[in-house]
């Protein structure tokens, strides 16, 4: 008799478990508003019958709502771009550190953060982009070049608002220290053809309308405004070329858009499994050929647009060190007067 | 003293039953959020002197440029329209005189996105400026276009605020003054500058605050135009710096003000009482105006319903046109389906909080409750970053007490609206008490009926009409809505505002013209109701 009580709840308990896992399904807060990811999401679906609940918003919203959440959050991934992000993230004590073999295996170490609080998962370069007839490119070098008085009303970069802009001082306060982080800031702001503003699409149309000659910008625009539907777009990535700044040097800054466990997830299995999906090489391409990203590994890459930029030395600070620096870097673009 | 001390007594004494304790912990309650932004105001602030330094001037200078900008063009439009279509005769007169508040539909944010190449469309002309005379002019007229086109863009949706009020105001100040000033010789001109004008200052100031308040609420189009202002510094400290304290600093520099400006506007108001005695119900007779004066009034009055209204829709149109194939899917519906739900839950919870905090404060004539209230509306006053930041602190803290997550919940977000636009609903209701049921009260009290049975018998009735107009106001500000809902919202929740802000930032524009025309639309039936409503009242 008890034996077969013992039998029925377990019989029960076995079909709860089953149902729950054929129920599984993980909430992710992103801040990454691509078609690559929907595609993406949809697969890891079909695939492992783990549904996403997805909640997009900006990054350091999420992050601001993680920390109201706190333990009690519902949220078991964080997708953000830029490893300032990242690490501020990490900072904020709404990550866990998760070890994976796969992770490991799939992400570079200089990707990824050494306790494993947040992985890579695409790699952005901000580099020069010039404008083809007004622009040689043998005046063109380093970043640092472009706080020369030659460039006097020749550049257009976005607000120091955003992360871009601010894990690049952060990769000049690395390489040259705060004082000339400052000084290089200052200058370049004063080198800009007008005060900064909207995205870094908007600064490839300014130089492609003769506003400015070149822009501080992520190459990944420069893909998706090539390949856009509106021929406008088209024309204006036409008239403007890629440069990969710092070859001769440390290379060219790039950053990651990647995503991390958060600390109060209850599905922490199906989160990992997730973040291994998007880290597996048939997914890096996806966000190569969907989003003209780089993949993790950014010799795997196998777009074409991609390729026809040409490889390129990288700048292998690590990226925690420059997601360290973040405040700074804010601060120092207050004090140059760069809005 | 001693009479404070008497307040305190009957307030203690006689007026303290259920009703007005129930409704003092009601206001106090949706005050909660906003008073711990005040309570962080005394935090120590480290990079307090750091923002002063650097951009606090920045954020001050960008603000009063454009709320100075925003506020003339705005007065300018809304009263010379008003005084057009309520005191002057011309063809078409009756058309403007509704058509003119359609830009009331239009968020500020979806204006910047209809016109968001207006700024590129200047490209060439930079450019020649560039080749012609010289850098730094062209760097200094762009610095300059910035905030003429954001100034325009934002006076061209937010001038009916003042069209409203001073038109209502010319046409209720009735034929005595006007005639009195006509048979003394006065010249149309003369009794607009001398006589009308100043009856209307103080719609005209309402109205005006209302721009302004508007104006530096703000997110959307001074982030799109990148135009620095507080909003912008407040966004950026909190979120971009994790620098809470900073931003509350800044958050409190705006706050006061804004204070400053309420206080001047009452200054204003309070001097200008007298008019009420005067005005009469026999309306004025309209100028007729000769056709080429009539031709200019026209061309006065088509401006800013062309900029404001005609053409962003246009602009929208076409683009949805273009992406009609996305239009019809089951994803878009449940858009419009969430948007209007929670619109109307929000409209319905806020006249019902609304009629309770107006209905116990005036029953009683407790001014403790009078109090709250006032404290409770004042969620409205400041801009939604401020809101969202009280109500996640808020929030935070309940869940470090007792682990709810309120954040994500439709709770959350429908009480995030009630802070931030109960005023909208308990103005009006609290007026229309003031003029219609005080005596009506007192009559039901004295025969013996209960408090709630004059509630519902005698002052819900009565102001049914106000009950629809304020239920349809919050209606119209929540389906406008974004920075909270955006914050706060449930998981794979989406509204359309929130639909058309995440398109726009992928820099689909096009595409999100689509949830945008949706919004425009849901509000300006509303909106045209509620015009009406106005005229049928007068």
């Amino acid at each position: 008799m008890r034996r077969n009580i013992f039998n029925n709840v377990f019989t029960i308990l076995f079909l709860v478990a089953t149902i729950s896992t054929l129920k599984a399904e993980i909430n992710v807060y992103s801040h990454r508003h691509y078609d690559s990811d929907k595609i993406l999401f949809k697969q890891f679906t079909k695939e492992t019958g783990i549904k996403i609940n997805i909640i997009k918003g900006s990054a350091d919203q999420l992050i601001q709502r993680l920390i109201s959440e706190g333990n009690n959050s519902p949220a078991d991934v964080l997708l953000t771009v830029d490893a300032g992000r990242l690490e501020r993230a990490r900072a904020a004590g709404v990550l866990q550190p998760v070890k994976s073999n796969i992770l490991l295996k799939n992400i570079p170490s200089a990707m990824r953060d050494h306790e494993g609080y947040w992985y890579g998962l695409t790699v952005r370069a901000r580099v020069i982009v010039y404008a083809k007839d007004r622009v040689n490119p043998s005046e063109l070098s380093t970043y640092e070049d472009l706080a020369d008085k030659k460039w006097k009303g020749r550049i257009v970069v976005r607000s120091s608002s955003n992360i871009y802009n601010q894990s690049l001082l952060a990769s000049i306060i690395v390489a040259n220290g705060s004082k000339n982080a400052l000084s290089w800031a200052k200058a370049v702001r004063k080198n800009m053809a007008r005060t900064p503003r909207g995205s870094d699409r908007d600064q490839a149309r300014a130089v492609s309308s003769g506003i400015a000659d070149i822009a501080i910008m992520n190459t990944y625009y420069l893909g998706i405004l090539a390949n856009s539907s509106e021929r406008a777009d088209r024309e204006v990535a036409e008239k403007l070329a890629v440069f990969f700044p710092n070859q001769n040097d440390r290379g060219a800054h790039i950053n990651v858009s990647g995503g991390g466990v958060t600390r109060s997830s209850k599905n922490k299995e199906e989160a990992i499994r997730f973040l291994e999906f998007l880290s597996n090489s048939k997914s890096q391409e996806t966000f190569g050929k969907v989003n003209y990203e780089y993949p993790v590994k950014i010799e795997m890459n196998k777009s074409n647009l991609l390729k026809s930029w040409g490889s390129f030395k990288v700048d292998e600070v690590s990226l925690s060190v420059l997601g360290a620096k973040n405040s700074e870097a804010v601060k120092l673009f207050d004090r140059a007067g760069w809005e | 003293m001693n009479k404070f001390y008497r307040i305190l007594k009957e307030e203690l004494f006689f007026k303290l039953n259920a009703w007005t304790i129930i409704s003092l912990l009601v206001g106090l309650f949706i005050f909660l959020p906003m008073a711990e932004v005040l309570w962080h105001f005394t935090d120590t602030a480290d990079s307090w002197e750091h923002l002063k330094e650097t951009v606090l001037g920045r954020y001050l200078k960008g603000s009063f440029i454009l709320v100075l900008g925003t506020a003339c063009l705005s007065i300018i439009t809304g009263v010379s329209c008003a005084w057009l279509v309520s005191c002057c005769d011309f063809p078409g007169r009756r058309f403007f005189e509704w058509a003119l508040i359609l830009p009331l539909a239009i968020p500020t944010y979806i204006a910047a996105y209809a016109y968001f190449d207006l700024l590129d469309m200047l490209n060439p002309l930079l450019v020649w400026i560039r080749t012609s005379f010289s850098i730094n002019t062209m760097i200094y007229l762009n610095d300059v276009l910035v905030y003429v086109v954001t100034i325009l863009v934002l006076a061209s949706v937010l001038y009916p605020y003042i069209y409203l009020l001073a038109r209502s105001s010319f046409s209720n100040q009735g034929s005595q003054l006007i005639e009195a000033a006509q048979m003394l010789g006065h010249s149309p001109k003369s009794i607009f500058w001398r006589v009308a004008l100043p009856m209307a200052r103080p719609a005209i100031v309402a109205g005006t605050s209302l721009v302004i308040m508007e104006t530096l609420n703000d997110y959307g189009a001074v982030k799109h135009f990148g135009v620095p202002t507080f909003t912008t510094g407040i966004f950026r400290s909190w979120l971009g710096m994790d620098d809470i304290s900073g931003a509350l600093r800044l958050a409190a520099c705006l706050m006061l003000f804004i204070f400053l400006l309420l206080l001047i506007e009452k200054g204003l108001r309070g001097g200008a009482k007298f008019n009420i005695g005067i005005s009469s119900s026999q309306p004025f007779k309209r100028y007729s105006l000769d056709l080429i004066k009539s031709r200019l009034a026209i061309l006065i009055c088509s401006i800013p319903l062309l900029v404001g209204f005609i053409a962003p829709v246009m602009r929208l149109s076409f683009w949805a046109t273009s992406n009609i194939e996305k239009l019809f899917n089951a994803s878009f519906l449940k858009l419009i389906i969430n948007s209007l739900s929670l619109a109307t839950i929000s409209s319905f919870v806020a006249v019902t909080v609304a009629i309770f905090l107006a209905y116990v404060a005036r029953y009683f004539s407790s001014s403790s409750v009078y109090t709250s209230n006032r404290m409770a509306i004042l969620g409205y006053s400041v801009p939604g970053a401020v809101v969202a930041i009280g109500i996640l602190l808020f929030s935070g803290q309940i869940n470090q007490l007792n682990g709810w997550v309120l954040t994500g919940s439709f709770f959350m977000l429908i009480f995030a609206y009630l802070i931030r636009f109960l005023a909208v609903a308990w103005q009006p209701i609290d007026s229309g008490m003031e003029k219609n049921c005080e005596q009506f009260n007192n009559a039901s009290r004295s025969l013996g009926s209960s408090t709630f049975k004059s509630l519902i018998r005698v002052n819900i009735p009565l102001l049914k009409n106000t009950l629809l107009v304020a239920g349809l106001l919050v209606f119209i500000d929540t389906i406008k809505e974004l920075p909270l809902t955006l914050i706060l919202r449930p998981f794979n929740f989406e509204t359309l505002a929130t639909r058309t802000f995440d398109l726009t930032t992928q820099g689909q524009i096009p595409e999100s013209s689509i949830p945008a025309l949706c919004i425009i639309l849901v509000v300006v039936f509303p909106a045209i109701w509620l015009n009406r409503q106005m005229e049928y009242k007068k």
